[in-house]
C-alpha cells in the first residue's frame, strides 16, 4: 500500500511547485467527482494514487480509512485551502509533522515566503535549500524572498545562499544596500518567474545584473529600481525591450538615465499602469509626450525634479484637426518641482486628462490663476491638489476651485502668501476636507480657523454632520491665536494632526508639553519654533484647553459671587473650584510640576486673552487677570466673527468637555514636565520667527512635502 | 406576489430523494444557478446533486436558507487579507457543530455545488481546529496515523525550523 513507499523526494518535486494546474494526480476510480477537480499542483508531490487504488482490495481499504478518519476524503486542493487559512507558521509547521499526505500539502505554504527576518531562521532556510538529501525540493516552493527586514546587514554572502531558487515570484531587497551583482545577478540568472523586482537603495548595482533581468525574467511586470545610480540607458532599454509585460516602474533617482531609455520604454512598455521618473534631471519633453501618446493605460505619472520638462511635454501632444487624443486613464499627476511648466501646459494637461484625480504642482512657480482656472474644470473628480509654492495664485481661482471642485479631500497651499482667509473660508466649505496645508498664508486669521472648524455651513449650521477634517498644517500661521484653535479642537474630533510651527500664541511651555518631539536633525532655533500636535498629543491639547477655560469659567463665577476677588486669592480659588467640577487635574498643574526655582505656570483667567502680546511674557495675562476675570466664561468666543455661531455656552463646563470624553487621562498627562523642564516660564516664546528663514527648507519637509508618500496611498 | 426568486426548485439527492426548496435559496449553489441558466427556468424534472446524500443535502439548504439574502460577496472579499482571517459568525458556528464526518461532508459538497461561502465557513472551521496544536494532538483530533519514520520526522523538523518562530 502506498504509504509504505518511499516518499519521492525532490525530483517528483520539482515538476509540482508551479502556480499551473497539473492534473497529474492519479486516477483513484472510486472517489467521486470532486477528487476528480483534484488537480491542484501540491497533490502530485509524490503522491502514489497508484493504479492499484482502482482494485475492489484499494477501495475497501480507503473507505475504511475514511471511516476511521473523514479528513481523508478532503481532496489535496480543499486540504491546501485550509491551511492557507493557518497565518501562523508555527501551525503550519505542525501540519508538516503529522503525516506525509498532509506534509505533501503544507509544505508549499510554508515555503511561499519563507521568514527573512531574523538570522536564525535565514540560516536555516539557507542551510535546508543547500541540502544534498532534503526531504522536499524547498528551493523551487520558494515564491516570495524578502530581505528588507534586515535591510543593510544582508550581504552578497546570505543571498548566494538563495541562488538555487528559480521560482522566485516576487524578489524585495529594499535598502539591502551591501548586495551588489555578485549576489544578485546568478540569483535572477535562469529565473523565468519574476514577476516583481525591488532592488530600491541598491546603489552598487549595474548593467550586469539588469541585463541578465532582460535576458530571463520575460514575465517581469514591476521593477523599482529607486536609486540604482550606477544603471544606465542600456540595460534599462533592454528590460523595456524584453519583459513585454511591464506594468509597473519606479526609475526614482537613477540620475544616468536619459530619454533613450524612457523613449524605449514608452515605444514597448504599452500596458505600464505607472512609472515614477522622480529626480532624473537628465529627461526632456520629448520622453514624457511619447509616454504619454503610446502607454494609453496609463493610471499614474510622478515626475517630481524633472526640472527639464516644460510646457512642450503636453502641448506636443499630437492632435489631428478636431480631435484631442485623451488619456482618459491617467488618475495621478505628479510635477512637483517641473519649475520650468507654466499655465499652458497645465491648460493642456486638464484638456487631455480629464479624469485626474491627484494632481501635484508644488513648487511650479511660474503657474498663476489661470492655472488653476484650468483645473477647476476637472470638477469632482480632482480629490488631491497640491499647490504649495505656486505663490502667484490669488483668492480669485483659489475660491473658483472650492467651488467647481467639492471632492477634494486634500489641498496643500502653502506658501500661497496671496491668500486670505477668503480662500481659506470657501475650502472650508468641503465637504470631504480630510487635510489642508497652509504652512506660511501669513495672513489668514481665526476667521479661517473658525471657518475650517465649522465645515460647510448653512444659515449658521454646520450641514454635513461630524467634522472629517484630520490635519491641518498651519505653521507660520503668525496672526493665529489659542480661541480660534480652541474652537477647531473641539469642532473636529477626527483631527490627528495640527502643525503651529512658528506661532508665537503657541509657544508656551505648558502648550509645548503636549507638542511631540522634533526632528533629531534640528537645530536649537528650529527646536525653538518646532510646534506639531500629533495622535493623542492633539486629543491632550484639546483636554487641557477644555481644562483650562472650565477653570477659568469657574473662577470667574467664584469672583462674581463674592465681587471682585483680589488677585492674590485667584489661582488658589480657582483650583479649588476645578476640583469640585473635573478632579484635581489642574490644581496638580499648577502646583506639583516645576523644578526648584522655576516659575510655576499660572493660568489665570483670560490668559487667552492675549492675541496682540504674544511676544511678551505670558505672566502679563496674570497681572491682567483682575480685569479679564470680569469677562466671564464666553472670553475664548469673543474674537469669533459675529457670524460664527456660539462654541461656547455660558455654562462653565462649555460644549467643549462635555463633548468629549477621556478627561480622565488628562491629570497624568499634565504630568509631564512642561517644554522640557527648561528655563521655565515663558523664556521660548521670545525667540520669535529669528528661526523662520533658517527653517524654510527642514519645514517645509515636514509641513509641505513630507506626507507626499502618506497622499499617494490615499487615493486607490 | 410570486418573484422568481420563489419559484420552485426541485433537487435530487445521490440516494434519491427529491428534495423541494425555492429557486433564490437553491441559486446560493452556483452550479446550481447556472444549471437553472442553462435550462432558462427550473423546470419540472428534479435537478441531481448526483455527489451529495440527502442528509448532507438537507444540511445545506438549511445553510443556504439562512443565508439567501446575503449581500454578494465584493471582490476585496477574495483578497488574501480576508481568506486568512478565521472568524466565523455564531449562527455559522453553531451550523458547524457537527461530527467530523458531517463537517467534511458539508465541505465536499460546498466544493462541488460551488457555494464559495459555505466551503469558507467549512475551511475556517477545520483551520481553527489546527491552530495552536501540536503535530501530535492533530493527528488524535483527526485520528490520523502517524507515517513517518521517527528518522523522516528529525528531518523535516530540522529542515523546517525556521517555521517555529512568530
Amino acid at each position: 500500500m502506498s504509504r509504505s513507499r518511499p516518499m519521492q523526494r525532490t525530483s517528483s518535486a520539482s515538476n509540482s511547485s508551479s502556480s499551473s494546474t497539473s492534473p497529474e494526480r492519479g486516477a483513484d476510480d472510486d472517489n467521486d467527482s470532486f477528487m476528480l477537480q483534484a488537480n491542484d499542483s501540491q497533490s502530485s508531490l509524490g503522491m502514489d494514487m497508484s493504479p492499484d487504488m482502482s482494485d475492489e482490495y484499494a477501495r475497501r481499504e480507503y473507505e475504511e480509512r475514511c471511516r476511521v478518519s473523514p479528513v481523508h476524503r478532503l481532496p489535496a486542493e480543499l486540504l491546501i485551502s485550509i491551511f492557507s487559512r493557518l497565518t501562523a507558521n508555527s501551525d503550519l509547521q505542525s501540519c508538516l509533522l503529522v503525516s506525509k499526505e498532509w506534509a505533501r500539502n503544507s509544505v508549499g505554504l510554508l515555503w511561499h515566503r519563507p521568514a527573512m527576518s531574523r538570522w536564525e531562521s535565514i540560516h536555516n532556510v539557507v542551510q535546508s535549500i543547500r541540502k544534498a538529501d532534503k526531504f522536499f525540493a524547498y528551493q523551487d516552493l520558494v515564491k516570495r524572498l524578502n530581505m528588507s527586514t534586515l535591510a543593510n546587514s544582508v550581504s552578497d554572502g546570505t543571498l548566494v545562499g538563495m541562488t538555487a531558487c528559480k521560482r522566485v515570484e516576487r524578489l524585495t531587497l529594499t535598502n539591502c544596500t551591501k548586495l551588489t551583482d555578485l549576489a544578485l545577478q546568478p540569483l535572477v540568472d535562469g529565473n523565468r518567474s519574476l514577476l516583481a523586482l525591488d532592488v530600491t537603495g541598491l546603489d552598487q548595482l549595474t548593467d550586469r545584473t539588469m541585463m541578465t533581468v532582460a535576458d530571463h525574467c520575460l514575465r517581469l511586470q514591476g521593477l523599482n529600481v529607486t536609486g540604482c545610480k550606477k544603471l544606465t540607458d542600456a540595460s534599462i532599454a533592454a528590460v523595456a525591450k524584453n519583459c513585454r509585460h511591464l506594468k509597473r516602474l519606479k526609475f526614482n533617482n537613477c540620475i544616468q538615465l536619459t530619454d533613450a531609455s524612457i523613449l524605449t520604454v514608452a515605444d514597448h512598455s504599452t500596458h505600464l499602469l505607472e512609472i515614477d521618473l522622480y529626480g532624473l534631471q537628465n529627461l526632456e519633453s520629448p520622453a514624457i509626450t511619447a509616454l504619454l501618446t503610446s502607454c494609453t493605460h496609463l493610471r499614474e505619472m510622478r515626475l517630481a525634479h524633472c526640472s527639464r520638462i516644460n510646457d512642450s511635454a503636453f502641448t506636443d501632444i499630437p492632435s489631428s484637426p478636431g480631435h484631442q487624443k485623451m488619456f482618459e486613464s491617467l488618475r495621478i499627476l505628479d510635477l512637483t518641482d517641473c519649475n520650468e511648466l507654466g499655465d499652458r501646459g497645465v491648460e493642456k494637461i486638464i484638456q487631455t486628462c480629464p479624469r485626474l484625480r491627484n494632481l501635484i504642482l508644488a513648487k511650479c512657480r511660474q503657474i498663476t490663476d489661470r492655472a488653476v482656472f484650468a483645473i477647476t474644470k476637472l470638477g469632482k473628480n480632482l480629490h488631491y491638489i497640491h499647490l504649495g509654492h505656486c505663490a502667484r495664485i490669488t483668492d480669485l481661482s483659489v475660491e473658483a476651485l472650492a467651488k467647481a471642485c467639492n471632492r477634494i479631500r486634500y489641498i496643500d497651499l502653502a506658501c500661497c502668501v496671496n491668500l486670505t482667509d477668503n480662500s481659506v473660508t470657501k475650502l472650508a466649505g468641503l465637504p470631504k476636507l480630510k487635510r489642508i496645508g497652509l504652512v506660511k498664508c501669513s495672513t489668514i486669521t481665526d476667521r479661517s480657523i473658525y471657518a475650517l472648524a465649522m465645515g460647510e455651513v448653512k444659515n449658521g449650521r454646520r450641514i454635513n454632520g461630524v467634522s472629517v477634517l484630520e490635519r491641518v498644517h498651519l505653521s507660520y500661521c503668525t496672526l493665529l491665536t489659542l480661541d480660534g484653535i480652541h474652537v477647531l479642537l473641539n469642532n473636529c474630533p477626527k483631527l490627528t494632526h495640527l502643525s503651529l510651527t512658528g506661532v508665537q500664541a503657541f509657544l508656551r511651555d505648558e502648550l509645548l508639553a503636549f507638542c511631540r518631539e522634533a526632528p533629531p536633525e534640528f537645530n536649537d532655533h528650529q527646536r525653538d519654533v518646532f510646534c506639531v500636535f500629533s495622535g493623542t498629543g492633539v486629543g491632550r491639547l484639546r483636554e487641557f484647553l477644555n481644562q483650562q477655560k472650565a477653570h477659568a469659567a469657574a473662577a470667574a463665577a467664584e469672583r462674581e459671587a463674592e465681587g471682585e476677588g483680589s488677585l492674590g486669592g485667584n489661582s488658589e480659588t480657582g483650583s479649588e473650584m476645578g476640583d469640585a467640577e473635573d478632579g484635581d487635574a489642574v490644581h496638580v498643574n499648577v502646583h506639583g510640576n516645576h523644578a526648584a526655582g522655576a516659575t510655576p505656570v499660572v493660568f489665570a483667567p483670560g490668559w487667552q486673552h492675549h492675541g496682540g502680546h504674544h511676544g511678551h511674557q505670558h505672566h502679563n495675562s496674570f497681572d491682567n487677570a483682575a480685569g479679564a476675570a470680569v469677562a466671564g466664561s464666553s472670553v475664548l468666543s469673543q474674537s469669533a466673527p459675529a457670524s460664527t455661531p456660539m462654541f461656547w455656552s455660558n455654562a462653565p463646563a462649555g460644549l467643549g468637555l462635555a463633548g468629549f470624553a477621556g478627561l480622565a487621562g488628562f491629570g497624568s498627562a499634565a504630568g509631564s514636565p512642561a517644554g522640557g523642564g527648561g528655563g521655565g516660564g515663558g523664556a521660548q516664546q521670545v525667540t520669535g520667527m529669528m528661526g523662520a528663514a533658517v527653517l524654510d527648507d527642514v519645514d517645509e519637509g515636514d509641513e509641505a512635502f513630507g506626507e507626499g508618500s502618506e497622499i499617494m496611498g490615499d487615493g486607490d | 406576489m410570486a418573484t422568481e426568486g420563489d419559484q420552485l426548485v426541485k433537487l435530487e439527492s445521490s440516494d434519491h430523494v427529491i428534495i423541494d426548496t425555492d429557486r433564490k435559496t437553491a441559486e446560493r449553489s452556483m452550479l446550481i444557478k447556472n444549471m437553472i441558466e442553462d435550462l432558462g427556468s427550473p423546470g419540472e424534472e428534479p435537478i441531481p446533486i448526483m455527489n451529495v446524500s440527502e442528509t448532507v443535502l438537507r444540511k445545506v439548504i438549511d445553510w443556504c436558507t439562512h443565508h439567501k439574502n446575503d449581500p454578494p460577496p465584493s471582490a476585496e472579499d477574495d483578497a488574501d487579507s480576508r481568506k486568512k482571517t478565521t472568524d466565523i459568525e455564531d449562527w455559522d458556528q453553531k451550523f458547524m457543530q457537527v461530527d467530523q464526518e458531517m463537517l467534511f461532508e458539508i465541505i465536499l459538497a460546498a466544493n462541488y455545488m460551488d457555494i464559495k461561502a459555505l466551503l469558507d465557513v467549512g475551511c475556517k472551521t477545520v483551520a481553527n481546529m489546527i491552530k495552536g496544536k501540536s503535530p501530535e494532538e492533530i493527528r488524535k483530533t483527526f485520528n490520523i496515523q502517524n507515517d513517518f519514520t521517527p528518522e523522516e520526522e528529525d528531518q523535516i523538523r530540522r529542515e523546517n525550523e525556521w517555521a517555529e518562530d512568530r
